[in-house]
């Protein structure tokens, strides 16, 4: 893809003559090689699976985890390099407190969303004699479901700190082929339970092995609720149904 | 040269007391807030017309009352948060979010306080008209109605009395409204400035009286109001009026 590698694939904060900045497009393409995350919006709320990929039959598969909680009413899929995640994680909890702290209010998706993402472009910063706090583009991408005054919504957001708001959204080795087909079956009308089949059957076509409730983990959001994640017993009814 | 023999003692006060009072009063559909207009320090009067009541947005008025000085500083940091807020989250922070940022803003000057006594009056997002009262560090909680300031001693106990109806018992088969209608309240919030006006010697000069109306709410109790002025600023939501009247300037 890049035939035109030269010095300029080293530095974080060099543009080439062409201006690109390959490191930031060198981690765009670190998650496409991470595990498949699907996400879906429905009027009644959002749900993010993920495809774990168990490499042992000595791995402990409920250790892997690939979606984590922001806040009550905020959730968080993953794919790419996971520990890099950890932090903008961190960050948008620590933002999401702070937020409820001062305004005695939930914080909007899209705003924790934007806070994430002004994490992403801080590699390569550094004050004159300071060392940089980060040295390379984080190389995870992110899809956040909420629910908020504006209903339920679903961003994502990748390496190079831009996001973006969708109704149905793919990400992972397999995003290509689960792209097209949430393309084809999401409708406006969705139902909750609609979407985690859906979410489900598309994993199922993109992954190798066959899935059950031990190589995939189901979340959602909903104004009801608010984020949970969906335990073994759960999401193996689902899976029956499907 | 001075003695060294003797104790001495320097100090500067970095407060003063600058007189004035303010009220607030909810409804079940609007919120009134008001202060009168006069600044003094001691016995001089340092200027007959100084707002102490400020529309923040169209649903947020704020009385600040105290050392005049703290008083608009923190006014101008309170809209710089709000103008900040709005440019982050895409909207107008709301009334119970501008409570909240208040206390924090109070707060964090807990050793050094801002010496003022807030009011922040408006329309809740459930539509309700809301009251939230403060002290100077940032302790705040919802109410009906509350007077601060220096003739507050006197304001208050005559609130209780008209808008909680304390010492007042029904007539047999009665019972006290809970929220009085607008017209109402605009008297006793008038009644209550020309009789501190009397009674205290800081209170006087001009009224300004802001009445909040939630989104939707028609005009009944505003019109034929002498001396009205609408400061809405964005259209179909809740609107802002600001009542100017005199008040005695003895």
């Amino acid at each position: 893809m890049f035939l035109t590698r030269s010095e300029y694939d080293r530095g974080v904060n060099t543009f080439s003559p062409e201006g690109r900045l390959f490191q930031v497009e060198y981690a765009i393409e670190a998650i496409k090689l991470g595990s498949t995350t699907v996400g879906i919006r429905t009027p009644e709320g959002v749900v993010l699976a993920v495809e774990k990929r168990v490499q042992s039959p000595l791995l402990e598969s409920s250790s892997i985890e690939k979606i984590m909680e922001i806040d009550s009413h905020l959730g968080c899929a993953m794919s790419g390099l996971t520990a890099d995640a950890r932090t903008m994680i961190d960050h948008a909890r620590v933002t999401a407190q702070n937020h409820a702290f001062t305004y005695d209010e939930k914080i909007k998706v899209e705003s924790a969303t934007q806070a994430v993402c002004d994490l992403a472009l801080r590699f390569g910063e550094s004050v004159h004699d300071e060392d940089a706090m980060m040295s390379r583009p984080f190389g995870v991408a992110l899809l956040i479901a909420g629910v908020d005054e504006l209903g339920p919504q679903l961003y994502h957001t990748d390496p190079s700190g831009t996001f973006m708001r969708y109704d149905a959204k793919a990400i992972g080795s397999g995003s290509e082929a689960a792209q097209s087909e949430l393309q084809d079956k999401w409708h406006k009308q969705m139902t909750l339970a609609e979407a985690q089949k859906l979410t489900l059957r598309v994993l199922k076509q993109v992954m190798e092995e066959k899935l059950d409730q031990h190589n995939v983990q189901l979340a959602q959001v909903t104004p009801q609720q608010g984020f949970e994640i969906l335990d073994e017993v759960k999401l193996k009814e689902i899976i029956e149904v499907m | 040269m001075a003695s060294l023999a003797h104790p001495q003692q320097r100090q500067f006060n970095p407060y003063s007391e600058n007189g004035g009072t303010i009220l607030a009063i909810a409804g079940a559909d609007f919120s009134v807030i008001a202060g009168d207009t006069r600044q003094s320090e001691g016995y001089s009067i340092q200027t007959r017309y100084a707002p102490k009541v400020f529309r923040l947005t169209d649903r947020a008025v704020l009385a600040v009352n105290g050392f005049a000085a703290d008083g608009n500083m923190f006014v101008k940091k309170v809209k710089q948060r709000l103008e900040w807020y709005r440019h982050a989250h895409a909207k107008d922070m709301p009334l119970r979010a501008i409570a909240r940022l208040i206390q924090t803003m109070l707060y964090a000057r807990r050793f050094f306080p801002y010496y003022v006594y807030n009011i922040l009056g408006g329309i809740e997002e459930d539509g309700t008209g809301a009251v939230y009262s403060f002290d100077p560090v940032g302790s705040y909680e919802r109410e009906a109605c509350r007077a601060a300031g220096a003739a507050s001693s006197l304001v208050q106990p005559f609130l209780d009395n008209q808008i909680y109806f304390k010492n007042q018992r029904p007539a047999p088969g009665t019972s006290h409204p809970v929220h009085l209608p607008l017209p109402t309240v605009l008297s006793i919030v008038i009644d209550s400035f020309t009789s501190a006006t009397e009674r205290h010697i800081e209170v006087g000069d001009g009224l300004e009286i802001y009445v909040v109306l939630a989104k939707g709410r028609n005009l009944q109790g505003l019109e034929g109001i002498r001396g009205m002025q609408e400061l809405t600023v964005t259209e179909d939501g809740e609107r802002v009026f600001v009542v100017r009247r005199e008040l005695k300037k003895d």
